[in-house]
C-alpha cells in the first residue's frame, strides 16, 4: 500500500536534516497484506468452513485476531483441472488448505520440462548497464525501494503452470489425493524447506493459501491446531524422508512401511539456536563441544543408524585429553553404518566416534536390528560398499583439520555461499567491496572482515544458509527463499525494517541500512520521527549476467561462495 | 580446477611461443624490407592500450567482460609480451629523439612499478597472515589511538595500584613513543621490526624490578606490545601493496599521453600523416 508523505523546503546550508526530513506513517505488521483481494465477506466465509470450528477465535491476543490473519495473511485461490499448485523443490512460504474440491500429491515427481520449470530470467547486460548509470548518489533511497527484479523471478503461486500430459503422469503413479478440509504445504512453510513433493488440482478446486507467518500464529494461538500441523508434519515428513535416503532405494513400499513403523523421532538441541550461539560465540572450541547436547557416545553399541532429517551434527572422537572433530553431518547423512555393517558380517564393533548437536538437529533412529533384517540384504556388495564409504566422510574441507574445526565451531557448515577469502593471496584492494557497492546502489552488502583460521578469512556476507534462522520471525515474509536454487532473499517493498531478520542471523550479516531521500536526506516516520531502516545483504548478484560480483572483480583468485556442503570443491580450491 | 603452478606454466608457455613467433615474424618482414618498425609500434600501442583497460574493467563490474582475476592473468602476460615487443621496437640501445627517451623511461618504470607491484602482491599477503589478525586498512589509525589508550590507562592504573612507578617510568621512555609510532615507509621490505625487539626486550629487563601484581600488568603490556607490531605490520603491509599502484597506474597515463604525441610525430615525419 503506497503511503504519502510530505517534505518541508530544504533551508540551504542546514545542518538538521532531521527537522527537514522527509514524514511518512511508520511501517506496521499487515501494512502489506498477502492479498489486497481478501474481503471481510471471504473472511466470513472461510470462518464458517468446517476446518475452523474447533479454531476458537477467542484464544487469540487482540493484537492478533483470528480474523485479522485470515484476512491479511490469506488469499483464495480457484484452480482449474490440471493447474499446478506447488511444484517439489521450489522454496515455499505458504501453507494451502482445502476448501473445496480435491487435489493430487504426485509421488512419482514428472519430468522437469512438463512442470514448466523454466531457467531463471535474468536482466541483460544493457539492463544492468542502465541501472549503474542511473544508481543514486546516496545509498539506499526510499525513491529506489524494491530488491533487484531478479529476485521477484519465480516466486510460489505468481506464475501458474498446467502440467502437461496429466493422464501420463497422474495415472502411472502412486498419487495421494487430498480433499476437502486438509491441509498441505505446511512442511516447507513451516521447516524453511523446499517443497516435498509437486501438488496439482484435481478438478475444479477452492484453495486457501496461508503464508507462514499466518500458519505459525494459528498453530501458536490453537491447540487444535498444533496438533493437527504437528502430526502431518512428522508423518509426511518421515515417508519422504526414507524414500529418499540412498540406502532404502531398493526397498519394497511394505518394507519401508515396516521401518517407519519401527522409526524413532529424535530431536537435539533448540530450534532457536541461533539466540545461544551469538552468546557462547566467545567461547573456547572445548566450551563449545561440552554444551553440545551429545546424541551417541564413541565407545557404545551401535543399537540403531542416525539419519539426520535437518539441522547438523559433528561427528567427533576422543584425542587424548580431548575431543577432535573428525566431520559433520547435515541432511541425508547418516551416522553408525560402519559399525552396524561390520556387526552384521560378524565382527561387533563400538562406535568409533561421538555425535553432537550444533544447534538444533532433528533425527530419525532406526533400530540395528531393522537395518539388519529389511535393508543390509537388500544392498549389492558394491552398494554397501559405495554407501560405506559416503558415510565414512560426509563432508568438510579434508586434510585441513584446524579448518574443519573451526567451520564447525563456528557452525559455518550452514553456508550454500559462503564468502571464503584466501588471505594469503587476497592483496586487501577492496576491488570487491567496491564492485558490490557499484552494483548495489552504492552500499555494498557485505563486509570484507571476518574471522579468519588458516588463511582463510570468512567474510561477513549472508551465506544463504541451509537452514535460515533468519527467516524466522519475520512479520511480513519479507526475507525468503528464490526457488529452485534457494537464494535467501529480502523483498524491499514489504520489508518494515523491524530488525528481527538482522537480529536474528547467527553471523550478523543482515545490515538495517537507514533511507535517504534523493537529497540524501533521512527519511522518518510521521509519528515519532525515528529512521525508517531496512534491512539489506548480500543478494549473490541475481540481477547481474556475470554472477556474484564480488568474485568476478577479485583480481587474485581470492575470493570464492563456497557450498559447504561440497567439501571436495573446498577442499581443491583450498590446495590450488 | 588447476592450480595456480600449472597455470603459470602454462600461460608462461603461451607467452613464450608468441614472443618466438613475433621474432620470426620480424626478422621476415625485415627480409621483406616491410616497415617493422611502424608495425611493432602499432602492435606496442595495441598491447598497451589492452593492458591499461583492466583498469577500466574494474570500474565497470556489471558488464560480463570476463572476471577480473581472467583479466589479471591477462595484464600480467601481455605485459612481460609488452616488454619483449617494445625491446624489439626500439631496438636495445637508447633512443635518440628527447621525447623518446622521456617515453622509454616512462615505459621502463611503468614496466618496473608493474613487476614490482606483482611480487608485493604475491610476497606480502602470506606475511600479513602470519603477522596476526586482518585488520581493514582505514580502521588502524583508530586502532592505534585506541592501543595508546589502553596502554596508558593500564600503566596508570599499575601505578596507582602498586605505588610504584617502573612502569611509567618504562612508558615515559619507550612505550609512548613505541605505541604512538607509525612504521616507515618500506617496513615490510626492510623487515624493520627492531622497534619491537626493543621494547619487548626494555620489558623484560624491567621485570626484575616488579612485584607480582606488576608482573601481571607486565605480561598484559606484552600482549599488548606484540598487538602493536601486528598493527603496524598489518599498517606498513597494506600500505604498500596500494602505494605502488600510486606510481604504476598515473606513470600509465602519462605514457599514454606521450605515447601519442610519439605517434603523431613518427607518423608525421614519415609522411604517413
Amino acid at each position: 500500500m503506497a503511503k504519502s508523505s510530505t517534505r518541508p523546503a530544504i533551508q540551504p546550508g542546514s545542518h538538521a536534516p532531521y527537522t527537514q526530513a522527509t514524514r511518512q506513517a511508520g511501517p506496521e505488521r499487515w501494512d502489506k497484506p498477502f492479498s489486497p483481494d481478501m474481503k471481510e465477506m471471504d473472511v466470513d466465509l472461510v470462518m464458517a468452513h468446517p476446518i475452523f470450528y474447533n479454531t476458537a477465535p477467542e484464544k487469540f491476543p487482540a493484537a492478533i485476531p483470528l480474523r485479522g490473519i485470515l484476512r491479511n495473511d490469506t488469499k483464495l485461490h480457484q484452480y482449474l483441472s490440471g493447474e499446478i499448485i506447488v511444484r517439489r523443490g521450489d522454496y515455499g512460504h505458504s501453507a494451502f488448505i482445502i476448501m473445496d474440491g480435491a487435489v493430487k500429491v504426485l509421488a512419482k515427481e514428472p519430468p522437469a520440462e512438463l512442470l514448466g520449470r523454466q531457467p531463471p530470467v535474468r536482466p541483460s547486460v544493457w539492463g544492468s548497464f542502465k541501472r549503474w548509470l542511473s544508481r543514486p548518489q546516496y545509498a539506499e533511497t526510499a525513491t529506489r525501494r524494491g530488491a533487484p527484479p531478479g529476485l521477484h523471478v519465480g516466486r510460489s503461486g505468481e506464475t501458474r503452470i498446467f502440467l502437461q500430459d496429466v493422464p501420463g503422469v497422474l495415472d502411472s503413479d502412486r498419487s495421494i489425493i487430498l480433499r476437502e478440509g486438509e491441509l498441505f504445504g505446511e512442511i516447507a512453510a513451516l521447516g524453511r524447506t523446499p517443497r516435498t513433493a509437486t501438488v496439482v488440482a484435481e478438478g475444479e478446486v477452492l484453495l486457501l493459501e496461508i503464508r507462514w507467518q499466518g500458519l505459525r500464529e494459528i498453530r501458536k494461538y490453537s491447540p487444535a491446531w498444533k496438533e493437527r500441523i504437528d502430526g502431518r508434519y512428522r508423518e509426511r515428513s518421515l515417508k519422504r524422508h526414507l524414500a529418499e535416503t540412498p540406502l532404502m532405494w531398493n526397498l519394497s513400499d511394505t518394507s519401508l512401511q515396516l521401518i517407519a513403523d519401527a522409526t524413532r523421532f529424535e530431536t537435539f538441541g533448540e530450534f532457536d539456536w541461533h539466540s545461544s550461539y551469538q552468546r557462547m560465540r566467545e567461547a573456547s572450541a572445548r566450551e563449545l563441544m561440552e554444551k553440545e547436547p551429545l546424541i551417541a557416545r564413541e565407545g557404545d553399541y551401535p543399537n540403531g543408524l542416525l539419519l539426520v532429517r535437518s539441522g547438523f551434527a559433528r561427528v567427533s572422537c576422543r584425542y587424548n585429553h580431548g575431543e577432535r572433530t573428525e566431520s559433520y553431518l547435515g541432511k541425508g547423512q547418516v551416522f553408525g553404518l560402519h559399525e552396524i555393517v561390520t556387526g552384521w558380517r560378524g565382527e561387533h564393533v563400538a562406535l568409533r566416534h561421538s555425535l553432537r548437536a550444533l544447534g538444533y538437529v532433528d533425527l530419525l533412529f532406526i533400530p540395528t536390528a531393522v537395518i539388519e533384517q529389511h535393508v543390509l540384504p537388500a544392498l549389492s556388495p558394491d552398494q554397501l560398499a559405495t554407501l560405506t564409504l559416503a558415510a565414512e566422510s560426509p563432508g568438510g574441507a579434508g586434510g585441513a583439520d584446524e579448518l574443519v574445526e573451526f567451520m564447525v565451531a563456528q557452525r559455518f557448515i550452514n553456508g550454500r555461499a559462503t564468502m571464503l577469502i584466501d588471505l594469503d593471496r587476497c592483496t586487501r584492494c577492496d576491488d570487491c567491496v567496491r564492485a558490490c557497492a557499484a552494483t548495489h546502489d552504492n552500499n555494498p552488502r557485505f563486509i570484507r572482515q571476518g574471522p579468519e583460521a588458516s588463511g582463510v578469512m570468512v567474510a561477513s556476507a549472508c551465506m544463504h544458509c541451509v537452514d535460515p534462522v533468519c527467516m524466522i520471525g519475520c512479520p511480513t515474509g519479507a526475507i525468503y527463499r528464490e526457488n529452485i536454487e534457494g537464494l535467501v532473499g529480502i523483498d524491499a517493498d514489504t520489508c518494515i525494517g523491524c530488525s528481527i531478520c538482522a537480529n536474528s542471523c547467527p553471523y550478523g550479516t543482515i545490515q538495517m541500512v537507514a533511507l535517504h531521500d534523493e537529497d540524501g536526506l533521512p527519511v522518518v516516520t510521521e509519528e515519532t520521527g525515528a529512521p525508517i531502516r531496512r534491512a539489506t545483504k548480500c543478494d549473490l548478484c541475481i540481477d547481474q549476467p556475470g554472477g556474484p560480483a564480488c568474485v568476478n572483480a577479485c583480481p587474485h583468485d581470492a575470493l570464492v561462495r563456497a557450498d559447504m556442503r561440497a567439501g571436495d570443491k573446498l577442499t581443491d580450491w583450498l590446495k590450488r | 580446477m588447476k592450480t595456480f603452478r600449472a597455470r603459470r606454466w602454462l600461460l608462461a608457455l603461451i607467452s613464450l611461443m608468441l614472443a618466438l613467433g613475433l621474432v620470426l615474424a620480424w626478422q621476415l618482414a625485415r627480409i621483406a624490407l616491410l616497415p617493422v618498425a611502424v608495425y611493432s609500434g602499432w602492435l606496442l600501442l595495441g598491447l598497451v592500450l589492452v593492458l591499461t583497460f583492466f583498469n577500466a574493467r574494474k570500474k565497470l563490474p556489471f558488464l560480463p567482460l570476463l572476471s577480473a582475476s581472467a583479466w589479471m592473468q591477462a595484464h600480467i602476460y601481455l605485459g612481460w609480451l609488452g616488454c619483449f615487443v617494445f625491446v624489439l621496437h626500439t631496438g636495445v640501445r637508447l633512443p635518440d629523439g628527447r621525447l623518446e627517451l622521456v617515453l622509454s623511461a616512462v615505459f621502463a618504470l611503468v614496466a618496473a612499478s608493474g613487476a614490482l607491484g606483482l611480487w608485493l602482491s604475491r610476497w606480502l599477503p602470506p606475511r600479513l597472515v602470519r603477522s596476526g589478525e586482518s585488520l581493514v586498512y582505514e580502521r588502524i589509525a583508530g586502532l592505534r589511538q585506541q592501543l595508546a589508550e589502553e596502554v596508558r590507562e593500564l600503566v596508570r592504573r599499575g601505578e596507582i595500584e602498586t605505588q610504584s612507578s617502573t612502569l611509567a617510568d618504562l612508558y615515559l621512555r619507550v612505550l609512548h613513543a613505541y605505541f604512538l609510532r607509525v612504521p616507515p615507509l618500506l617496513a615490510p621490505l626492510t623487515g624493520d621490526d627492531r622497534e619491537f625487539h626493543r621494547v619487548r626486550q626494555e620489558l623484560e629487563l624491567a621485570r626484575r624490578y616488579l612485584n607480582p601484581a606488576e608482573l601481571s600488568l607486565a605480561g598484559e603490556l606484552a600482549d599488548l606490545i606484540e598487538a602493536k607490531r601486528n598493527l603496524d605490520l598489518q599498517l606498513a603491509g597494506q600500505r604498500l601493496l596500494k602505494l605502488w599502484l600510486f606510481v604504476h597506474i598515473p606513470l600509465t597515463y602519462g605514457m599514454l599521453v606521450l605515447t601519442a604525441a610519439h605517434v603523431w610525430l613518427a607518423l608525421h615525419y614519415s609522411h604517413r600523416l
